[in-house]
């Protein structure tokens, strides 16, 4: 058979059912949209971290790492380059800081690197290296002024280009500063959307009070000295510095972004199985003609093997329309909606805001569709290779013995549910597939007792529309669709409840450590910028005295905190002062007792940590151990605590322990107690005079703190209720268009009960009963498998990664879903079931 | 019982002259007479039985079903009396497949508001008598094309109707089976004193009449009954 013949026969086809086959290929569309887009978000932060690490480190195989914030003696930077089989060693002052333009602001990790060794590291160095003779100005500006270099599209973001003044907030310091010049994408690449800027160490240094201080030391060895090189290390550092690989910090990033990362894959894959549903509920609606067009085809005497090249045809043109559609749709959603938001980790890592779309996330879009428009076109091959009959074939609904496997099966899967929530929390993805496939196998016989229970209740009534509704509902010949249309539904309402009322407990957990932590102090100080939302950035204290002065203040304690990586976690460290009353948050305590542990952490040498981290290190109540501070500390556990929402886990100690394990006494924060009679407000106005305007600290009241914080909250959690939205959006959606269109296609039907004597209210009312019951019955078992599911997140979270969540059953949740998806969607569809009930009668006669 | 009165019924076609489907067709049937109205496709016929149906409303003329002017009835009213005042034979039987066929044989007695029990005491008689006693239970699809006929007959009947009107009721039968389930139909009539209007266009049905018309481009003809059964025999 001619390629030519083919398309003809396809053209033909298409004149016919043009506007089924655009309905398959937007269902198809969406749903690789929706997949592609979740996809790209949850490995764009991911990559961010990685790239950024190598855009330093490039090939060097080891990093020095500062356990303080206030890294290291720069001297030790002389002796690692003496040990032998060091090729080169490349030395690195990090800090976060805040830049402020003529048009905005933005954190920023502010990088100091030394052009002389720049040239050993990674692209972003290298290149920071090769300007400095390529542009004499640049040159003069980095060396004899002080200045910075941008990305461009930072300095874009800020309003300042090159040679243009911009204003640093680095450790409660506040400093004007040039930008020398500005790096291009072509430059350093996707680099170009990190939120960096570069100058030189001793700059750096300057700006960020580190004076002969280093954060990190990069290291090249020579091919087979590794193992001596890092021997010769650990002599040379002792405990005091961190050796790492290279590009540790994407380790750290990963097990941190862990959490986040699963609930973006746990809506990816419900993402997927909504779309896949979606594309399939629009292929069902284009099987019928499909398999009348098959029958045609054999009727005119086509082999078999012509016609499967015929139908082989129209999937490989509707893979590559609804992929290409769907690429170019998720492509947009990816760009306005699911953007990969770095929100509370950038508190602790160096993420960029940049979208990195990977060829795994084309190629899952990619086999998504073919999967959907394969499973579509191919449906009708029953009729292919049986034995050719006069009659087409009607759709049939599940056979007996099938119904029996899929029971057995979705009790298996309900089963497996259990046995992760029960025994296996870690797994709960694992668990969360399990309960969708129980679902999905369940449905068939929950849909039936659904619709029996539906008949039993209307009984009484005498009304011929839900009986209507019942008959058709039963009909085996739109069992699939019927089937596929509940599915859609219970899939979206499912994945909805189960995440929304997780995010509900963990968001007021979360709101509770707030309020325990922040209430600690009625009005903070802290050095300025976003970054800085945990009080993690420590600055010389020179103020203290001036604040203790003020009439409105009774007293300023020193709050020190910063964070800490021990094994592969990059911990929140947070050491209130002594004299707090309360310093372990009283909600987040899940062991030990909470006067005890207080009166032990006040007392020094006993900590509180998280319950995920005494467990990885084998920790309980009373057991002693090492922390791997600046200077060791041997400390027991008073207590385990949450996470307090840091998903690698906290430590809380006294201020007066961190200053000794930090060998610090800088504070990460002022923690003023107003004198009677002064309200915290004014209080907070009195200490923003007394620094002066332009201070470079941020003073606010605990309840400011703790709406702030609140709101970081919210934004980290926000993807997931965009994405959740999308997808309620899309099933409900595509349950209008399948159930719309399964309806106008009951026109014919419509009419010869109109001829029968049925008035066209009775029939309306009949096909909103119908879609009621059908949408209801998906959704509300959708809702009740979302119960489950949340179960089964909360019990993950908190187990698992131990986050504070407020354990509940998301009945309004679960409710308000059901109700919202059902209504709109018997809303919309009663606009083409009031059309199709209008058909005139007259139509079911031929003359 | 049903009269038609210089009905007049014209389609129009695009810009060009309206096609006259029935042109001045006067008729009258009495009670309990079968009559059968004869004629090729295109001639009207089925018009003429949408416009008994109350499902087209002339152009002028008027249909009078005991004693009461069809054009007069309000929309509602005309589907209560396609509801309970008529039963309808067509040659298309779309049974409801996911009823069973009791439940199809019963569904305009559910649309009177009947409960089931005494929905299905009033059609398992007529079931039984149209032979359909043993599969009561079956769903459309497992069910014969002339089982499915009887079944669509069941429903007609149902109601207790005054008038039947018969579409083409063996259109889709091979012969033998149309000739008894066109037999069945007119002997259950005839014992309920039923009046019929039979439309077909095949000269066999007709013989079931007790009266035949023949129409011809939307006008009643002379009927040639040797004429029409000689050319069918000769195919």
């Amino acid at each position: 058979m001619k390629l030519s013949n083919i398309l003809r026969l396809y053209r033909d086809r298409l004149r016919v059912g043009l506007v089924a086959e655009l309905l398959a290929v937007a269902g198809i569309a969406v749903g690789v949209a929706l997949l592609f887009a979740s996809h790209v978000a949850s490995t764009s932060l991911d990559r961010s971290v990685a790239q950024l690490a190598r855009g330093i480190a490039g090939n060097m195989q080891f990093q020095l790492d500062a356990r303080s914030p206030e890294g290291f003696d720069q001297r030790l930077l002389g002796e690692v380059q003496h040990i032998t089989g060091v090729q080169a060693a490349l030395p690195v002052v990090e800090r976060q800081a805040s830049m402020t333009g003529p048009s905005g602001s933005v954190s920023i990790d502010l990088l100091g690197a030394d052009p002389r060794f720049a040239r050993a590291g990674g692209p972003l160095l290298k290149r920071f290296s090769h300007l400095q003779p390529a542009n004499n100005s640049s040159h003069s500006q980095l060396t004899s002024q002080p200045s910075i270099a941008l990305p461009a599209p930072i300095a874009q973001s800020v309003g300042a280009g090159p040679l243009q003044p911009v204003t640093l907030q680095v450790n409660g310091h506040q400093t004007q500063t040039l930008v020398g010049t500005t790096l291009s994408e072509a430059d350093i690449g996707g680099l170009v959307h990190s939120l960096i800027a570069l100058a030189p160490v001793s700059y750096v240094q300057r700006l960020s009070g580190m004076t002969g201080r280093l954060s990190r030391i990069f290291l090249a060895v020579k091919p087979g000295r590794e193992r001596a090189v890092h021997a010769a290390l650990q002599r040379l550092t002792g405990d005091g510095v961190n050796i790492r690989g290279a590009d540790f910090d994407a380790t750290l990033f990963s097990q941190a972004a862990g959490p986040a990362n699963q609930s973006t894959e746990l809506f990816a894959a419900i993402s997927a199985l909504v779309g896949i549903l979606l594309a399939l509920n629009a292929m069902l609606l284009t099987v019928p003609r499909r398999r009348g067009y098959v029958f045609d085809l054999r009727l005119d005497g086509y082999s078999r093997s012509q016609v499967v090249r015929v139908l082989l045809f129209d999937a490989l043109v509707l893979w590559l329309i609804s992929s290409v559609v769907g690429l170019g749709l998720g492509e947009m959603l990816s760009v306005k909606l699911f953007r990969p938001e770095a929100g509370y980790l950038s508190f602790g890592f160096p993420i960029s805001s940049q979208r990195i779309v990977t060829w795994q996330s084309v190629a899952l879009g990619g086999a998504v569709a073919l999967l959907a428009s394969g499973t579509g076109v191919f449906a009708p091959l029953r009729e292919i290779f049986a034995p050719f009959k006069l009659e087409s074939g009607e759709v049939q609904g599940l056979g007996g013995r099938l119904r029996t496997v899929a029971l057995a099966g979705g009790l298996v899967c309900l089963a497996l549910t259990t046995a992760v929530l029960l025994f296996a929390p870690r797994s709960a993805i694992v668990g969360i597939a399990s309960l969708s496939a129980a679902l999905l196998l369940l449905l068939p016989v929950l849909f039936d007792a659904s619709v029996s229970a539906f008949n039993y209740l209307r009984r009484p009534f005498r009304g011929i529309s839900p009986y209507l509704a019942v008959i058709e509902l039963r009909d085996r010949s739109n069992y699939a669709r019927s089937l596929a249309i509940a599915a859609t539904g219970a899939i979206a309402v499912f994945g909805s409840v189960a995440i929304q009322g997780a995010r509900s407990d963990l968001k007021q957990g979360l709101d509770a450590a707030v309020r325990d932590i922040d209430t600690t102090g009625q009005v903070w100080v802290t050095a300025a910028g976003a970054f800085n939302t945990f009080a993690t950035t420590p600055f010389t204290s020179t103020a203290l005295p001036r604040l203790d002065r003020l009439p409105g203040v009774a007293r300023v304690s020193v709050y020190r905190g910063s964070f800490l990586n021990w094994g592969e976690r990059r911990l929140w460290v947070l050491a209130p002062p002594s004299s707090v009353s309360s310093p372990i948050p009283a909600s987040q305590l899940t062991s030990g007792d909470l006067a005890t542990a207080s009166a032990r952490v006040r007392q020094g040498g006993w900590a509180v940590l998280s319950q995920a981290l005494a467990a990885e290190h084998g920790l309980h109540l009373g057991s002693s151990f090492t922390l791997p501070s600046p200077r060791a500390q041997r400390m027991r556990v008073a207590g385990l605590i949450t996470n307090l929402g840091w998903p690698p886990g906290a430590l809380i100690l006294n201020a007066d322990e961190y200053a000794r394990a930090w060998e610090s006494s800088n504070p990460s924060a002022y923690q003023i107690q107003p004198r009677q009679g002064h309200a915290p407000a004014s209080v907070s106005s009195e200490v923003r005079q007394a620094l002066g305007e332009n201070s470079g600290f941020r003073v606010e009241t605990a309840s400011q703190r703790e709406h702030r914080h609140y709101a970081s909250t919210r934004q980290a959690l926000a993807r997931l209720t965009e994405i959740e939205t999308l997808v309620l959006i899309a099933a409900t959606l595509a349950m209008t268009t399948a159930m719309g269109t399964v309806i106008w296609q009951r026109r014919a039907q419509l009419a010869d009960m109109q001829a029968e004597g049925f008035r066209r209210g009775v029939l309306w009312r009949a096909l909103l009963c119908e879609s009621a019951v059908l949408l209801g019955t998906g959704c509300s078992i959708g809702a009740l498998f979302g119960l489950y599911g949340q179960l089964l997140l909360n019990h993950a979270l908190v187990t698992v990664t131990g986050f504070p969540v407020v354990q509940s059953v998301g009945v309004q949740v679960a409710l308000s879903s059901f109700a919202l998806v059902t209504a709109v969607a018997v809303l919309v569809i009663a606009i083409p079931g009031y059309l199709a009930a209008r058909v005139h009668p007259a139509i079911s006669f031929q003359d | 019982m049903l009269e038609f009165q210089q009905v007049v019924k014209y389609y129009g076609v695009g810009d060009g002259e309206p096609v006259h489907a029935v042109d001045g067709v006067s008729l009258s049937l009495n009670k309990g007479e079968l009559l059968a109205l004869y004629g090729p496709s295109g001639s009207g016929k089925t018009t003429l039985l949408l416009i008994a149906a109350a499902l087209l409303t002339p152009d002028s003329g008027s249909v009078i079903v005991n004693g009461r002017d069809l054009s007069s009835l309000s929309e509602k009213e005309a589907s209560s009396y396609r509801l309970q005042e008529i039963g309808l034979v067509r040659q298309s039987f779309n049974l409801l497949a996911g009823a069973s066929t009791i439940d199809n044989a019963a569904l305009k007695l559910f649309g009177t508001g009947a409960s089931k029990t005494a929905a299905h005491r009033r059609v398992a008689p007529l079931l039984q008598r149209l032979g359909l006693e043993g599969r009561l239970d079956h769903r459309g699809r497992q069910l014969s094309m002339g089982e499915r006929q009887r079944v669509m007959i069941a429903r007609a009947l149902s109601t207790e109707p005054s008038l039947v009107l018969a579409d083409e009721p063996t259109g889709s039968l091979d012969s033998e089976r149309g000739r008894e389930v066109l037999g069945l139909l007119c002997e259950l009539c005839r014992e309920r004193e039923l009046t019929v209007l039979l439309v077909t266009h095949d000269a066999q049905a007709a013989k079931f009449a007790d009266r035949v018309c023949a129409l011809r481009d939307g006008r009643l003809v002379e009927y040639e009954p040797d004429l029409t059964l000689a050319a069918t025999d000769a195919r």
